[in-house]
């Protein structure tokens, strides 16, 4: 392990000894997606997040043209401008500018780009005293910490520490009710804003038509920063452009709900040149920052970023966030959005540990309003990671020599299965097959490996007669070595429904292990290997039992067989008929026999695998299965929150932090009171059952295809 | 234009959820007593149509009233409310727009306890789309240009994310729907 690795380790290790933090940020997570429903209730969602992507896009690619236009503008309207290419020149102009005019002490409202570019630091390194003014960012400044959200800075603190803070200010003992806090705060910071020479803030918008800029806060201190002192300094990323008024106020009809769940902050201030001051003539220098956002814009893999609003609604719902909080999941920005900024804005080695923090969950992209897929720039950003720094000797070799080659891949599970008996108990055993879902550790049970895989099992089962439809199961790893009583299950029911099934003897792993640690190139050999298998079938769908599958069939594999001259349309002919096994299941349940239980089965509750849930949205067939099998359904808290293992294949980069998701995810289960916990996809059944097993908690967890198929006995 | 009953009503709710104190007026005399009553202290007053057309300073003085107006450097950081007029409001979100380029406005309205706003119900527009035509029209009438949307007071969640009022803006935000004011949008 690098000696990276190993410090980043350890800052997990410390943040998810802070209970109390982690608390908060999952109280916080969920009174937040609560609140933004409510904010987003009667709005289009999907359409205003399709419309701003859109917008946002259009400024991208002919951003030089916009930005030339803006500054024309914003010079017409009497303010002084000047494109900054990156962060020492834009340092550089705020420094003398602030030398020119004698400046002693600045006034700051939040901005996360002078965060970016460390401006505070260039100003007190020449004498300027800076203070910030967002009660947040004063907090964290007078902490000497940094944002550990880019809405809510100090979301990390709690008032007792605040009040200490306070109290070392003020020199005296400051009570930590938080309204007194707040008027300390409002008294202080007065003064400040009075005696300053120089007014920083950000902007959230910069528009085009007219070289205006829009500030957006709740606060008022923006207000402040742009009216009291006599020279005012806005500091705004080129990718802050908006063409027209209209889109400015499209963006801040999502900006809000999306950041505090609020319709509209307090305040917008639209700022167009330098507004007068008291006698002499105010000035205005609109700092425009590159930094990195051109190289952004022309990249392939990560441009889609430059669409980010920063409302930090992708840190707000992410798991990895919540477990280990801002500072240690973020480097300038933080969340999702900030790993991919500080790989572009900062470098990737900056980024590196964040990027494999991540669990793939899509939770992030869910929300976000300017729908940016995250979670697929990071899976780029890893596979150029693994092109620097190679993917780690061990996987490397699995993935080249072993994966790539079937027969041997299946050759080593087969005999891993026997290995396995003579050592039950003794977990190491199974750790150094290659086996990705083996990197599970200590603090659940392992999956064993079947004795006996599913396609030697399904070769035994009878087959339907006159079927109606003829239809490909595609296994993945998972479900054909650990868990094939749920290919059983499925063939059972097919069966009933009077469908042909057929396994394809060509098929082996999907590819997502390698794709996500980030080798493309044993991902493509895998693709095409499957999807030729998958062709020669002819069958009328292909089904799965894993929505990790599912998605590498639906997305992954014409992604990556894209330029295949012979088997581009074949992947994509293949993906438009892959379906998850509870959607077809549920077709079914309208059709033909239907299956009728004639007793209530018992009370189940469902996890909703993030993969189906937000991967397939997905999620209410299964419900519907679960319903037709005679179950109960109890619903757990957060159905849709991650259970930790971040898809069927995760190759688990910090297992600590699953760790810390999964304990949450099973206090949710306990508190159904639930006798069974199902879920669609054969990771999750796995986290959930070690889980399980490991507290001695009797409760089963199965597939929703299992708990249909053990119905028709009832009949 | 007349404002439908019913967008004056959406208005007033929008803007309680947010957190300001809306007050149908009858008559000026209403609005003064009003601001009277609750203005705690000094008031600091711009030199705006609203004013000047109410000629409020003088009335607000008859009555007793403490009222600054000119160069309100000195006396709105620690005078007790501002008044102000307002253009014209949104009714989606309770917010009452205020160009504010003159410095006399924005520190009446940013630094007091309290911000009374005067708004003419007739002024109330739909929704934030609603407001873009005007919005360009006062960018591109003169610049430099300064427009604040207001919605309910200055707030703060920083803190354990408990919402608390009044960080470093008014406390209270009285909005007074007066018909006896301009009905120019562009005016305020
Ligand atoms: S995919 Fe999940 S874990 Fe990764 S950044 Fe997004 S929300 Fe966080
Ligand atoms: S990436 Fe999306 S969700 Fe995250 S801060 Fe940017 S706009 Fe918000």
């Amino acid at each position: 392990m690098s000696r990276r690795a190993r410090r980043y380790r350890h800052l997990i290790d410390q943040a998810l000894s802070d209970v109390r933090r982690q608390e908060a940020l999952h109280r916080f997570g969920d009174a937040y997606l609560a609140a933004r429903a409510e904010a987003f209730a009667g709005l289009d969602f999907a359409g205003l997040r399709h419309d701003i992507a859109d917008m946002k896009d259009t400024v991208r690619n002919d951003w030089p043209a916009y930005l030339h236009k803006f500054m024309q503008q914003a010079e017409t309207s009497g303010a002084k401008v000047f494109l900054a290419r990156d962060a020492q020149a834009a340092n550089a102009y705020i420094a003398e500018l602030a030398q020119c005019h004698g400046a002693r002490l600045a006034v700051k409202s939040k901005s996360m780009a002078s965060e970016e570019i460390a401006l505070n630091h260039g100003l007190e390194a020449i004498g300027v005293r800076v203070v910030e003014t967002d009660l947040g960012e004063w907090i964290v400044q007078l902490a000497g910490q940094r944002p550990s959200h880019m809405v809510m800075p100090a979301i990390h603190m709690f008032r007792d520490q605040v009040a200490e803070l306070f109290g070392n200010l003020t020199g005296q003992q400051e009570s930590e009710d938080i309204a007194h806090l707040v008027e300390v705060a409002r008294r202080t910071l007065r003064q400040e804003f009075l005696n300053a020479d120089l007014g920083i803030s950000g902007a959230n918008l910069a528009v085009v038509e007219d070289g205006s800029l829009a500030l957006v806060t709740n606060e008022g201190n923006a207000r402040l920063v742009a009216t009291i002192p006599p020279v005012h300094v806005v500091l705004v990323g080129i990718d802050k452009l908006v063409p027209s008024l209209e889109d400015a106020v499209r963006v801040l009809q999502v900006l809000p709900r999306s950041a505090t769940a609020q319709a509209a902050t307090s305040y917008v201030t639209w700022l167009r040149g330098p507004a007068p001051g008291r006698e002499q003539q105010r000035e205005l220098h609109i700092v425009l920052l590159d930094n990195g956002r051109s190289k952004l814009a022309s990249s392939e893999e990560g441009r889609d970023a430059w669409r980010c609003l920063r409302c930090g609604a992708c840190a707000n719902v992410c798991p990895v966030y919540q477990a280990i909080g801002g500072h240690v999941f973020g480097h300038v920005y933080v969340g999702s959005i900030g790993i991919v900024l500080t790989a572009f804005l900062h470098g990737l080695e900056a980024a590196a540990e964040l990027i494999q923090a991540c669990i793939g969950c899509r939770s992030c992209v869910e929300v976000c309003p300017a729908h940016i897929d995250l979670e697929h720039i990071i899976l780029g950003l890893r596979r150029r990671l693994a092109a620097d720094e190679g993917v780690g000797t061990i996987k490397d070799l699995v993935f080249k020599r072993v994966l790539r080659n079937r027969r041997l891949f299946h050759g080593l599970l087969r005999t891993a299965a026997r290995m396995q008996k003579p050592l039950t108990g003794n977990a190491t055993s199974i750790r150094h097959l290659p086996l990705f879902f083996s990197s599970l550790t200590e603090w659940r049970t392992l999956p064993a490996i079947a004795p006996r895989p599913l396609r030697d099992l399904l070769a035994e089962q009878p087959t339907a007669t006159a079927p109606r439809l003829r239809v490909a199961l595609f296994g993945g790893c998972a479900a054909e070595f650990v868990l094939p009583d749920i290919g059983l299950a499925l063939a059972r029911l097919l069966r009933h429904f009077n469908i042909e099934l057929v396994y394809p003897e060509g098929q082996s792993c999907c590819g997502i292990p390698a794709l996500y640690a980030g080798d493309a190139a044993t991902a493509t050999e895998l693709a095409r290997q499957n999807v030729l298998a998958l062709a020669q079938t002819q069958a009328d769908a292909v089904i799965t039992v894993c929505p990790t599958c599912t998605s590498a069939l639906t997305r992954h594999f014409p992604d990556l067989l894209a330029g295949d001259p012979t088997l581009a349309d074949c992947a994509t002919g293949l993906a438009a008929i892959t379906r998850d096994a509870a959607v077809l299941l549920s077709e079914q349940l309208g059709n033909a026999s239907p299956v009728a239980p004639t007793t209530i089965a018992g009370r189940v509750t469902y996890h909703d695998s993030c993969h189906l849930r937000r991967g397939s949205e997905v999620y209410l067939q299964p419900r519907q299965v679960l319903a037709a099998a005679g179950w109960h359904l109890t619903e757990m808290a957060h159905p849709d929150r991650c259970c930790g293992f971040g898809g069927s294949y995760s190759v688990l980069g910090q297992p600590a932090i699953a760790r810390a998701i999964a304990q949450d995810k099973l206090d949710d289960i306990i508190a159904t009171g639930a006798e069974v916990v199902a879920a669609d996809c054969p990771g999750c059944l796995m986290m959930l059952h070690g889980l399980v097993e490991k507290r001695g908690l009797p409760i089963r967890v199965a597939h929703s295809v299992e708990l249909l198929a053990s119905s028709l006995d009832d009949q | 234009m007349k404002t439908p009953a019913t967008l004056v009503e959406q208005f007033c709710q929008a803007a309680t959820r947010a957190g300001a104190l809306t007050v149908r007026c009858v008559s000026a005399e209403a609005a003064i007593a009003y601001i009277l009553r609750h203005a705690g202290g000094s008031i600091v007053l711009p030199d705006c149509p609203a004013a000047l057309q109410l000629n409020l300073a003088e009335r607000l003085r008859a009555q007793g009233g403490k009222v600054i107006c000119g160069d309100l450097f000195q006396a709105a950081p620690t005078a007790a409310a501002g008044i102000t007029g307002a253009n014209f409001a949104l009714a989606d979100t309770g917010t009452v727009v205020l160009e504010s380029t003159a410095q006399a406005v924005r520190l009446a309205s940013t630094l007091p306890e309290r911000h009374f706003v005067l708004l003419n119900p007739h002024k109330i527009l739909p929704d934030h789309m609603a407001a873009v035509p005007l919005l360009r029209r006062l960018h591109s009438r003169q610049s430099p240009d300064f427009i604040a949307f207001i919605t309910g007071p200055s707030r703060t969640a920083d803190i354990e994310r408990v919402l608390t009022i009044g960080v470093h803006g008014p406390r209270e935000l009285h909005i007074l729907l007066l018909d006896e004011l301009s009905d120019d949008f562009l005016e305020n």
